[in-house]
């Protein structure tokens, strides 16, 4: 069901094949259906991360999969785990593991807010793999799209951290702000302040100055 | 009549439970105003979809963010108050009430710094602030959570002697090097001179500073502006995919000191979450946001 305020956004069902995620261009915007798995939590990632160096098993399915940091708490309803709440975590803590787990469970997309890193943005070019940046902060609309838990792994950890896997109905919006082809909106961004950054400088001085002279000569 | 150890931990309760799920009037106004002047279609989209979010938030009790970070208190006590029983217990006491109590139930995040181990409670938390109000017969506390989305770009350097312009090309690397990770569009504050720890503590209290308000001194104030128009020629824009919002506020406050001159910075995210109540000298209590 499409929300009220989002009325004209597109809709993918996830996971993406890869060529679905090498069709992506930066800046589209989707609500999101079908399963992602999601965790907040570095321990996760940490044993992804072994399991795939050593050959360990999983406790859920991730191969060719979506894969968001995002948190999350849910309550028991009739048997099934509904969301009190979902949202996006800051993606760059997880920098260190994430070109691995990318390119080991050949992820086709990954989802949070703030972006990654350079070696992510390789590792998803090469396996073809978008990332989904999603709103931060806007929990009580964006949960609205978390339809249901259907099951968790590693319950040993706090709930925000287990591999948890949620049917999707409508998530978003999910901007893609790094594409399958190399492309980073983060990198671009970033690179265009840079460049900006010596006039912005500049008028800094320039205005400095007028707001000096306007109020007159200085003392000492 | 003294202020008790029982009303401050209701009210410590309290301010924590609503600032998780209202984002303050200031910011909300702040938001619409960023939105009538953002030129970029895909930010708009996303300021419209924050301030739903937000009114969502307020109108159905939810939490704004899931991550409802660890309080901090900052708290100011008339000098002509008495107080009764142990009030530094009571803030301990009510952050549990409200672990206990709320609804849906927060997650746990209070972290141990060096093993990374979770729970709901933890040295030293609450983090909380005291200072005097001389002449005061009341006492008020602001409380304001903070987590890692915008707390880990926060960051400090002690200068000699500095020009404005190096201070001011310094916040500018500061809002660079935090780039599209704070969720913005951000409050930053800026706390300059005195001592390392009086510096970043400028820094936090002028985050929770209005929006819309002002240094009261015209240089600093000049220099407020100056920067905000800076902050938002980055092009960072709302939650950081591009645009013309990238700060909502620049806040800016100093301190006298010596030669060495520690400047620092800090963010809010978007939701700004903060409230504020004045207990008074008869225990009353008022909620001032």
């Amino acid at each position: 069901m499409s929300e009220p305020h989002l009325p004209d956004l597109p809709r993918l069902t996830l996971p993406l094949t890869p060529e679905q995620a090498r069709s992506l261009k930066l800046g589209d915007t989707v609500l999101l259906d079908g399963v992602v798995s999601m965790t907040a939590g570095l321990p996760v990632h940490q044993r992804i991360a072994e399991a795939l160096a050593h050959g360990g098993e999983l406790p859920l399915p991730l191969e060719e999969s979506a894969f968001f940091h995002m948190g999350s708490s849910c309550r028991q309803d009739g048997g099934r785990w509904i969301p009190n709440y979902v949202n996006p975590t800051t993606s760059s803590r997880f920098d260190a593991y994430m070109p691995a787990l990318i390119r080991g469970l050949r992820l086709t997309s990954v989802g949070g807010k703030g972006g990654m890193g350079a070696a992510c943005v390789e590792a998803m070019r090469e396996v073809g793999c978008v990332y989904f940046s999603l709103p931060g902060g806007a929990s009580p609309l964006l949960s609205e799209g978390a339809a249901e838990r259907l099951e968790t792994g590693w319950d040993d950890l706090i709930e925000q951290f287990r591999l948890s896997r949620f049917r999707l109905s409508g998530l978003g919006p999910a901007t893609v702000a790094i594409d399958a082809h190399g492309n980073s909106m983060y990198a671009n961004l970033q690179r265009r302040a840079r460049e900006r950054l010596p006039d912005i400088l500049k008028e800094l001085d320039e205005r400095r100055q007028q707001a000096s002279n306007a109020s007159g000569p200085a003392a000492g | 009549m003294p202020i008790s150890y029982e009303i401050v931990r209701q009210v410590a309760r309290d301010l924590y439970g609503w600032s998780l799920k209202k984002v303050p009037d200031d910011t909300l106004a702040a938001l619409a105003e960023a939105r009538r002047r953002e030129t970029h279609p895909a930010s708009q989209r996303t300021l419209d979809f924050m301030q739903a979010a937000a009114r969502k938030a307020e109108q159905e009790g939810r939490h704004a963010c899931s991550d409802a970070g660890f309080p901090t208190y900052f708290v100011k006590i008339g000098t002509r108050l008495t107080l009764e029983g142990d009030i530094r217990r009571a803030f301990v006491d009510g952050f549990a009430d409200l672990v206990e109590t709320i609804e849906p139930p927060i997650l746990k995040f209070i972290t141990h710094p060096l093993t990374l181990e979770r729970s709901y409670m933890g040295k030293d938390m609450p983090i909380v602030s005291f200072d005097v109000a001389d002449g005061a017969d009341y006492m008020d506390i602001v409380c304001s959570p903070k987590a890692l989305g915008s707390g880990r770009w926060a960051d400090l350097k002690v200068f000699s002697y500095p020009t404005i312009a190096e201070i001011e090309a310094y916040i500018m690397e500061c809002v660079l090097e935090a780039g599209s990770q704070h969720c913005p569009p951000v409050v930053i504050g800026v706390g300059i001179g005195g001592s390392f720890d009086n510096a970043a503590k400028l820094a936090k209290l002028s985050t929770l500073r209005k929006i819309g308000t002002h240094h009261p001194e015209p240089m600093v104030a000049d220099m407020e502006k100056r920067l905000l128009d800076a902050v938002n020629k980055t092009g960072f824009g709302p939650m950081g995919t591009g645009g013309d919002t990238t700060a909502l506020a620049v806040h800016i406050d100093y301190s006298h000191g010596h030669g060495f001159v520690p400047v620092a910075v800090c963010f809010n995210c978007w939701i700004n979450r903060r409230t504020a109540a004045r207990i008074h000298h008869d225990n009353r209590v008022e909620r001032l946001e």
